[in-house]
């Protein structure tokens, strides 16, 4: 089986102790530390695939070490949350984490956006492919264009840039203003209505049912994710 | 202050008219100092009742009156004798003085009422703001409370479900996948067991967390009853120990209680209870097979003095009042390292509501040894 190496980050040892287990049944290494300064030395020693980490630990938090995380590597981070500490989780989202997990939950739940982040990473050369196939839609980067079943979707260059951008990060949590940076610029990263309108055009170009997304996905209150194949 | 009102002026003419009017058909026979006090006394009443601008005016008018009616020759205002002038202007003077004494004496009085009306003002005032301020500081109090609450529910009743959510879907997993034979999750017995002991200890700590909370918000809503009845600490002590048994199966408890100590008259479940709390707390916070001792002394005459001592990492002093803050956990770091799930935070506070209740103190002092943490609470002996 894979032997990917998971990094669970938490300062409650009930979690930890149980997510050891139940990541190493599943055939995942595992190393675990109580806050944000033992993972960074866990990181640097270990060199984990992918990190699971809590936010509010003592210490250096779940945000710092997201920071600090990013700074250094391209690693994949899921974060815990608690429900309604969305303001958090944006932040966390912010600060380089991939994708977010609310506590409680199911243990299929945490595994399927593992391997997605996991999966995020073994596809990372991306950037050099010519192009990209997501289900039914082909964005194929020489001629600029994309393809629905087989059909051009003609998409206006704004349309292009933000399909592209969630495309080369299929899988991960994009907030608002990662997306409004990386397509508008830094000026930009509070016109979340820029944001819903061109998220809607491109929703009817390229959904088989734009008011069921299959491939652009709302993430509530915090911003996208484009849906990566499984 | 006082204006001349029309009501006023109008008294001291009519005033002066109907003494007038009553004193000329006598004026042959009475003496004209009779006629002078008889007209002072409505420039007095005058003064009194309306103030002084009137009071002036009764007086000229009297004056003239006097000089018009009373002095001989009558009806006209020509004097005859020295001594009719002197009269005269004395009565003049006099009037003016008078008026104007009890016109201030009026105004005093009015003022002093005005005074009173003002401080009764302000009072009212005062009273109302201190009002507002109680229940501001009442509905402060409440919402910080409901935010510890609501940050403890958060994180005390999340972290344990999310311990036990994961490890029950795990061993779901397991075994609807062993059933149908193509798995990918293969666990060793000791992981099962792992789990499994997870599942049960967080159960534990959501009961008695919840438990916790219910004792807490009966304390604070005062609604517990203590049965106080004479009984001997000894008995108490042993009573927590033994429901303490199970979180301190790792540490040697050991119980000193002086030679005859008399009863106490308290509620005996109310003394085990926070016994098994202190014992509870220094089995979180002190190493596995360190020393839990607990003490019991007379302290002066009319109290015990019961205390609970560990060895673990101590309290620093700036803490040791806020420990007993609810919700409050000083070393939450301690219980990590000693791979324990922290506590709640409640313990303490719930041992000073009982303490309290029994009308003794709770606080904290270094272990005899020089380490680890000495909880100290007293009782009342009671009275035969």
């Amino acid at each position: 089986m894979n032997n990917k190496r998971v990094l669970v980050v938490d300062d409650e040892v009930q979690i930890t102790r149980v997510l050891r287990r139940s990541l190493s049944g599943h055939g995942y290494e595992v190393q675990t530390a109580a806050d944000g300064e033992e993972a960074l030395e866990a990181f640097k020693s270990w060199k984990p695939d992918l990190v699971v980490t809590d936010l509010a630990m003592p210490n250096m938090s779940g945000l710092e070490l997201c920071r600090r995380l990013r700074a250094a590597s391209a690693v994949p981070i899921i974060v815990l949350s608690a429900k309604g500490d969305e303001r958090i989780e944006v932040e966390a989202l912010d600060a380089g984490a991939d994708d977010y997990i609310t506590k409680p939950f199911g243990m299929d739940e945490l595994l399927a956006r593992i391997r997605a982040g996991l999966r995020r990473i073994d596809s990372g050369q991306r950037a050099e492919l010519k192009e990209i196939v997501a289900g039914e839609v082909r964005v194929d980067f020489e001629t600029r264009t994309v393809s629905v079943k087989g059909g051009e979707a003609h998409l206006t260059p704004k349309e292009y840039e933000l399909l592209v951008f969630m495309v080369r990060n299929a899988g991960k949590v994009l907030t608002h203003r990662v997306l409004l940076g990386a397509v508008w610029g830094g000026d930009y990263v509070e016109q979340t209505e820029y944001l819903r309108v061109f998220i809607g055009h491109l929703r009817k170009k390229i959904e088989p049912d734009p008011s069921k997304p299959r491939y652009i996905l709302t993430e509530p209150w915090i911003g996208y994710r484009f849906a990566i194949e499984s | 202050m006082f204006q001349m009102t029309k009501k006023g002026a109008g008294a001291a003419v009519a005033g002066v008219v109907v003494v007038t009017l009553a004193l000329v058909p006598f004026r042959d026979t009475l003496s004209s100092a009779t006629v002078a006090l008889t007209l002072l006394l409505v420039v007095l009443l005058t003064a009194t009742y309306f103030g002084a601008p009137p009071a002036y005016l009764a007086a000229v008018i009297s004056f003239l009156s006097l000089n018009f009616f009373f002095l001989r020759p009558f009806n006209t205002f020509s004097i005859a004798g020295v001594e009719n002038w002197i009269a005269l202007f004395v009565f003049l003077i006099t009037a003016l003085v008078t008026g104007e004494l009890s016109g201030r004496a009026r105004r005093r009085a009015e003022e002093a009422q005005q005074r009173k009306i003002e401080i009764e003002r302000l009072y009212k005032e005062l009273q109302g703001t201190f009002a507002r301020l109680s229940e501001a500081e009442a509905l402060r109090r409440s919402e910080q409370l409901k935010t510890a609450l609501l940050d403890a529910v958060t994180h005390d009743l999340r972290t344990p479900l999310t311990s036990i959510k994961a490890s029950v879907t795990t061993l779901l997993k397991e075994s609807n996948s062993t059933s149908d034979g193509n798995s990918q999750l293969h666990l060793d017995d000791e992981g099962r067991q792992e789990m499994l002991e997870v599942i049960n200890e967080e159960s534990d700590r959501l009961n008695h967390f919840i438990e916790g909370i219910v004792e807490l918000a009966r304390i604070q809503g005062g609604d517990l009853e203590f049965k106080h009845e004479w009984g001997p600490v000894d008995e108490m002590i042993a009573m927590a120990a033994q429901r303490a048994q199970p979180f301190a199966e790792a540490h040697s408890v050991v119980i000193a209680v002086q030679d005859e100590l008399p009863l106490v008259r308290v509620d005996p479940r109310a003394v085990a209870e926070v016994v098994y709390l202190l014992i509870d707390n220094a089995a979180k916070y002190s190493p596995a097979n360190t020393r839990i001792a607990i003490r019991a002394r007379r302290e002066k005459d009319e109290f015990m003095a019961i205390e609970v001592e560990d060895e673990g990492v101590g309290i620093p002093n700036e803490l040791r009042e806020k420990v007993f803050d609810k919700f409050f956990r000083a070393r939450p770091d301690v219980a990590k390292a000693l791979e324990r799930p922290s506590g709640m935070g409640m313990g303490l506070a719930i041992a000073r509501g009982i303490v309290q209740s029994q009308g003794g103190r709770i606080w904290i002092e270094d272990g005899r040894t020089g380490r680890g943490t000495r909880i100290i609470f007293t009782i009342p002996i009671g009275d035969e």
